[in-house]
């Protein structure tokens, strides 16, 4: 079992990872925008807080290392120092490492380089040109070489002490009762304090209960405490800034102690404690007001309160996946129950089934929701990939983001960022071009890459474009041809040819470069969308650019579905897809001359029927229903026995052996025990539309189809 | 490492070894309790400690003021390590641990 001091260090990198990726993309934004006054507080903010908490958790290395950092955008701040691309990279180099550090002690995690932690330092050095500080943090500032930690730094008594007027401070501090058990320790604040100036302290037991009533865990000690330094008011401020919440502070300058502000009370509570009932109130109350304010403003924070109700909270992934598992088991037992209601004739267990039934059906959508999660997190971390391969290729690209507050399930999310990068560094290495010859083709200097998020659907549809020059399908098709993959002279249709491009090993680049080229980073995308039961769709438009399509499936664990019947088997159908229901009698197949085709309200909407499909054989009923479904590629219908209805499925792999079956996205367990399959209704159109194109080249095919303009709206595809 | 107590027919030792902090809190004061409840004389070694935090020298200073309630004699033996003592004393902590004859 983890010591609490872990449990503190892993709560720290959880957090610590999220401002470094809040950190990246100001970073970057200020790059583009470096008058921007609110970006460099963001930064300073971002770095102010991994120094605080590094210190706080033990992380000493990287407090340091960031502290130094911190410096020069507080000179920024402060308008001595200009934002220029040489700072921003050297905070992005940085950043890299206090990455590394944080991770210190995680197997397999990347160490910080000693080496380059120095070389950014004296850089900043350089460019912060303080002469005065730089003997001495050259002092303070040594590597440890060899050191798991990477980067060393002594302690630094010139922190934030730059020239000004030398005040005192008198400063009371009491922790408050989850002060210890939110990972804070008084004692190191009390030193980063001192690092300030001359700190007297005088540390106070007169709030400690008997020893039998003393809850251990929690820090009963106060401090009073005069700090003589040149520091302003918020460096002080900013040493409590993570404690404010539970803590009681009161700072207040020697002027104010001279004013008589040190008379007051040391609280509100003492005060309203000394009131006597039968004085009058409201002068007391007067006063109790303006001790509040005070505390509010003359000291800088408010005192410590009972806390708030949490308004979120941080949960193990893994827990929250073994929740999740367990409402899938209760979704599948509840199916039994309800089977089992079903045959018999007992209301009172009719009734408490279908209360089961509505109470899961939310317990699951709570649950779901729970995992849900905005994708605006991967989508901001390309920004530093597009950022420095932009440096590196010579080339000027913008990345610009929509619909990053989408949400797809955490699972989904986890496994998104490997194929976004790949696309993305495809599409800049081979789809945008060098700055001259955009300028050659009259196309703006700074090319783009948009990447964006929405839902369809079930689904959520994930677009990686760039303006580029787009994919040359005869090079891809040569290419093909050259590596075997392709027999030369076939006639293949864009798609086709533009899915090559994710078969292993396939590259049309002359030469391997860093970035990409061994043709691997594309089969990538496609191993791991497929392992997502997801899909690639590609689109290029040639000298204007391309468009790399991911549709994934919004959630891998619980969907509503609806349950058919084809012979003796069921299926399953993902209902946020299905449109509607309409009967098939043998009278409309004749209407419709025996086309697959319905006449929806005076639509023509092509049908696949799934029987054929599937080479079921048992005999068809007299009528029979059509689901209409919504697709990517229009609405189709898929024809079915019967409805049986609404269920919650609880989706099950398949397993190794069926992974490469297309049609289905998984299994689930139905209330009787057997199984039934999930199907992909994208996939199935796509498999149809497949076999009208190669029924059309005279290729044997499942299912004969042909294009249908003819006889329905445009885009329309026919059975036949 | 921690806290452990040695229990003989005149006196109670615990000794502290390692980092003295949070997590090892409620084992601290539940052996201090247990000492206390022996009424033999408790004595508390400090210099197998590498680290403490306010938890632990509240304890201590919570438990010297209990023995003298119940009078029952109360020692800290050894010397605090350097960086411990260093530590406690930057924030006001160590005039709690004084040395204490406790008799």
């Amino acid at each position: 079992m983890a010591s609490k001091a872990d449990q503190f260090k892993t709560a720290f990198r959880e957090e610590g990872r999220e401002v470094l990726v809040d950190l990246e993309s100001a970073l970057l934004e200020l790059n583009e925008n470096r008058s921007d006054v609110e970006l460099v507080g963001r930064v300073f903010r971002a770095l102010h807080t991994i120094k605080g908490s590094g210190a706080m958790f033990g992380f000493e290395n990287l407090a340091t290392f960031t502290h130094n950092l911190e410096n020069a955008f507080d000179e920024v701040r402060n308008g001595r120092l200009q934002i220029s691309s040489e700072l921003i990279d050297l905070t992005l180099s940085a950043l890299d490492q206090i990455r590394a550090m944080l991770e210190e002690g995680v197997a397999s995690a990347p160490q910080a380089d000693p080496a380059a932690c120095a070389q950014i330092l004296a850089k900043v050095r350089r460019l912060t040109g303080n002469p005065a500080k730089q003997d001495a943090e050259e002092k303070t500032v040594a590597l440890k070489a060899g050191s798991d930690a990477g980067c060393d730094v002594g302690s630094e008594a010139d922190l934030g002490t730059d020239a000004g007027q030398m005040r005192e401070w008198s400063i009371h501090f009491a922790p408050g009762a989850d002060f210890m058990l939110n990972g804070a320790n008084p004692l190191l604040l009390l030193r980063e304090l001192s690092q300030l100036g001359g700190l007297s302290v005088r540390a106070s037991m007169a709030a400690l209960p008997p020893l039998s009533e003393l809850d251990s865990e929690r820090c009963h000690v106060s401090w009073e405490m005069v700090l003589a330094t040149a520091a302003e008011l918020d460096a002080i401020r900013d040493v409590f800034i993570f404690v404010e919440d539970c803590c009681e502070l009161t700072i207040k300058s020697a002027a104010s102690l001279q004013s008589g502000a040190e008379s007051l009370p040391d609280s509100v509570e003492a005060l309203q404690a000394t009131r006597s009932p039968s004085a009058a109130g409201g002068e007391a109350d007067r006063t109790a007001r303006e001790l509040e304010d005070k505390r509010v403003t003359s000291g800088g924070r408010r005192a410590y309160d009972a806390p708030d109700q949490a308004s979120s909270l941080r949960v193990p992934a893994a827990k929250l996946d073994q929740f999740v598992n367990l409402v899938g088991e209760l979704v599948t037992v509840q199916a039994r129950l309800s089977e089992l209601a079903a045959q018999r004739d007992d209301i009172e267990i009719a009734l408490v089934s279908e209360e089961i039934e509505r109470l899961t059906s939310s317990l699951r959508e709570n649950s779901m929701n729970i995992r849900m999660m905005p994708i605006r997190a991967t989508f901001e971390k390309f920004r530093r990939l597009v950022h420095d391969l932009a440096r590196d290729l010579g080339k000027n690209v913008e990345l610009t983001i929509e619909g990053a507050d989408t949400e797809l399930d955490k699972t989904v999310i986890d496994q998104l960022g490997d194929p976004l990068m790949h696309l993305i560094r495809n599409s800049m290495d081979h789809g945008i071009e060098p700055p001259d010859l955009r300028a050659a083709r009259g196309k703006r200097a700074t090319a783009t890459i948009h990447l964006s998020a929405r839902h369809s659907g079930a689904s959520v549809l994930i677009e990686v474009s760039d303006d580029g020059g787009g994919i040359d399908a005869e090079a891809v098709q040569k290419r093909a041809v050259e590596q075997g993959l392709v027999a030369a002279g076939a006639q293949l249709t864009e798609s086709e040819t533009f899915a090559l491009l994710f078969q292993p090993g396939f590259s049309t680049a002359k030469q391997v470069t860093d970035v990409s080229g061994r043709g691997v980073g594309m089969d990538v995308v496609r191993q791991r969308v497929d392992s997502l039961r997801g899909s690639i769709d590609v689109v290029s438009e040639p000298g204007l650019g391309a468009r790399v399509t991911l549709r994934l499936p919004l959630t891998l664990a619980i969907i509503d579905g609806l349950l058919v019947s084809l012979g003796d088997a069921c299926f399953v159908l993902p209902l946020a897809n299905i449109l509607e229901c309409i009967e098939l009698t043998r009278a409309d197949i004749e209407i419709a001359n025996g086309k697959h085709m319905a006449n929806v309200r005076g639509e023509i909407v092509p049908y696949i029927r799934l029987r054929e499909h599937f080479n079921i054989h048992t005999p068809r009923p007299e009528i029979e229903q059509i689901m209409v479904v919504q697709t990517e590629g229009g609405r189709y219908g898929f024809v079915v026995d019967q409805v049986l209805g609404n269920c919650q499925t609880v989706i099950k792999n398949l397993g190794r052996f069926y992974r490469h079956v297309q049609l289905v996205c998984g299994a689930t367990i139905l209330g009787n025990g057997t199984v039934a399959l999930i199907l992909d209704p994208e996939r199935l159109v796509q498999d149809a539309v497949r076999a009208i194109s190669h029924s059309a080249r005279g290729r044997p095919a499942r299912a004969a189809l042909r294009t249908g303009d003819q006889e329905g709206k445009a885009g329309a595809q026919t059975v036949t | 490492m921690g806290v452990t107590l040695k229990q003989s027919k005149k006196s109670s030792v615990i000794r502290l070894e390692g980092a003295i902090d949070i997590a090892s809190a409620v084992e601290f004061k539940k052996l201090l309790l247990q000492a206390l409840g022996s009424g033999k004389e408790i004595r508390v070694a400090l210099d197998g400690a590498t680290d403490m935090d306010v938890t632990a020298v509240q304890l201590i200073w919570a438990a010297r003021r209990a023995s003298e309630r119940v009078g029952v004699a109360f020692t800290l033996s050894g010397a605090l390590q350097e960086q411990v003592s260093s530590a406690l004393g930057s924030a006001g902590l160590q005039q709690f641990l004084a040395p204490v004859d406790g008799r």
